[in-house]
């Protein structure tokens, strides 16, 4: 008797569920899509209004794709990569974006991260991710101490969030040379 | 991964506490911070049953959910493994130490509603770690909690000694000032762990 | 509406504060996450209090549970849907109102034992009261941590922001003294 009531009550809730996931699945999958527009166009310092994310998408960037890589070109030539990788606290995504050389950025977002809040996650601050525009991939980037970056490969660590600024770098260092390799010399 | 073991659970303790950083499982904090006894009696329990379900909700999530497209229903699933633990450790102890069951009366179902236990899953999920990873997350999580509880509930002890509380004050009142304050202390923290 | 003051929740029954303390950095966090306990408090009692003859005595843990839980999935997956900025505010800690004590208490003090209007009644109360205070707490700390209420910006350019109010010991310190307040002027002494 206990059992029955018990699946009776376990069928019509989830019933329910899957009834209001179907209803907030398409709506979550829209969501997820502007955000990573946003995010290019971000990277790619295009300007863009909430209302009008997809139009100036669709305006100044395609998609393009290299022996099974996904990637954006913007208008003048910049690539906007998307790279992914393991944090501190869990997975570092977001997008690159690089100038047509792909060796020197001009722009980095970060779409998420799991990095201890007040401390690792200050690499998503505004002041931190512009301090990557105009660096150099020659081989890599350096990370160095808070304060001391000299040149075009060097980048600051925050101090507090050691782990984190290096996670963060290593993930970029790896994901610019794995589109290295697959786009080439494009 | 960028990620140690060690780290993780020096981290869990020091900078990612649970109670101190996340503000979780506070519900019990405030009634057992009281003595110093219940206090850690409660923070080896939660060690033991924190872990337990890490290690079968892991598999169950990402072995049986996830490859059958149901992650939908993960909340529901963690919780029930939560609560059957949770029964579980109440059985083994009535079983082979009455006396400490005793003891712990009624806090031992009030495990099942320790944020800090369904946290742990909740966290394991949206960060992705794999298995070895999640038990030691799972642990030192538990270690941290007991530790930021069994400071909060020592001082809390001697306060008597030093003076007379204001009224309003007493109980939650001024354990949520104490854990203020080492809160405050284990902020100190930041950038320690870093092996 | 006796969840509103004297059987205040967050004080003289000292439940729920799991989550209230973590997302109360923001007002707009407080008021999503007060939105959100209301609603599971609220379908909650509709559900326990309907089937309350039809619930056996052995498994109504188990049955507030799955519903609790149900609901909430709910409220998660809405708050992706058509509020995603607040969702990644506080996605984990929506998650938690599952373990929140206040609806399992209620469920198990009132919802299981009364009928279907005043269970309601009291769902709102308490739905209510927790919100408000998560609410008062939360404009403490953003407007001491942020300068800002609600995102518009209230205190002046000079005004440096406390940054200790941004984190884990200013919610600490700003509940603490809202307890002290609360209990002094209601008279309630500690248990």
């Amino acid at each position: 008797m206990m059992v029955l009531f018990v699946l009776i009550l376990g069928s019509v809730l989830t019933t329910a569920l899957v009834g209001v996931n179907s209803v907030t699945a398409p709506q979550i999958a829209k969501n997820a899509e502007i955000k990573l527009k946003s995010s290019v166009l971000e990277a790619l310092e295009i300007p863009f209004q909430t209302e009008n994310v997809e139009q100036t998408f669709s305006n100044n960037v395609k998609e393009a794709e290299k022996n099974g890589t996904a990637y954006y070109i913007a208008a003048n030539g910049d690539f906007a990569l998307p790279y992914e990788g393991a944090g501190l606290w869990g997975p570092i995504i977001g997008i690159m974006a690089m100038n047509p050389d792909l060796e020197e950025i001009s722009g980095v977002t970060i779409m998420q991260q799991e990095e201890t809040p007040g401390l690792g996650s200050r690499i998503g601050d505004a002041e931190y991710l512009e301090k990557f525009a105009g660096k150099r991939f020659t081989p890599q980037l350096n990370l160095v101490s808070p304060g001391t970056a000299d040149g075009e490969t060097e980048i600051d660590s925050i101090s507090g969030a050691t782990m984190s600024s290096k996670a963060f770098v290593e993930i970029l260092n790896a994901e610019h040379a794995r589109y290295q390799s697959t786009l080439g010399g494009s | 991964m960028a990620l140690t073991l060690l780290t993780v659970f020096a981290a869990t303790i020091l900078t990612n506490n649970m109670a101190l950083n996340y503000l979780l499982g506070m519900c019990p904090f405030i009634s057992l911070s009281r003595s110093l006894r219940t206090a850690s009696g409660m923070g080896f329990a939660v060690i033991f049953v924190v872990t337990l379900t890490a290690l079968i909700n892991w598999p169950i999530y990402n072995l049986i959910l996830v490859p059958t497209g149901t992650e939908l229903i993960y909340y529901i699933v963690f919780i029930i493994v939560i609560a059957a633990s949770v029964q579980l450790v109440e059985m083994i102890m009535e079983r082979f130490f009455p006396p400490l069951q005793a003891a712990f009366g009624i806090f031992l179902p009030l495990i099942t509603v320790n944020c800090t236990v369904l946290a742990v899953s909740l966290f394991m999920v949206i960060r992705d770690y794999d298995y070895l990873t999640s038990v030691v997350f799972a642990f030192g999580s538990a270690v941290g909690w007991i530790v930021a509880i069994v400071i909060v509930a020592a001082i809390n002890e001697k306060l008597k000694l030093i003076g007379e509380i204001p009224a309003g004050m007493k109980g939650p009142g001024i354990i949520m000032v104490i854990s203020g304050i080492i809160a405050l202390a284990f902020l100190g923290f930041a950038g320690v762990v870093n092996l | 509406m006796n969840g509103l003051w004297r059987d205040h929740p967050i004080f003289s029954l000292i439940l729920g504060i799991c989550s209230a303390l973590a997302v109360s950095n923001r007002v707009e966090n407080a008021l999503a996450m007060g939105a959100g306990v209301t609603f599971v408090l609220l379908a909650t009692a509709l559900i326990i209090s309907s089937l309350r003859n039809l619930i056996p005595m052995r498994v109504r843990i188990i049955t507030y549970m799955i519903t609790i839980a149900s609901f909430v999935i709910i409220v998660d997956k809405f708050l992706k849907a058509y509020f995603p900025t607040i969702s990644e505010s506080i996605g984990a800690y929506v998650g938690l109102i599952i373990t929140n004590c206040i609806i399992m208490g209620r469920a198990e003090a009132f919802y299981v034992q009364n009928k279907l209007g005043q269970s309601l009644l009291d769902a709102v109360g308490n739905g209510l009261g927790y919100t408000i205070t998560l609410v008062i707490i939360a404009a403490v700390r953003e407007l001491l941590g942020f300068g800002t209420i609600l995102g518009f910006t209230v205190m002046p350019d000079g005004f440096t922001p406390w940054v200790v109010m941004t984190m884990a010991p200013g919610a600490f310190f700003v509940l603490a003294l809202f307890i002290w307040i609360s209990r002094t002027i209601t008279g309630m002494e500690s248990d």
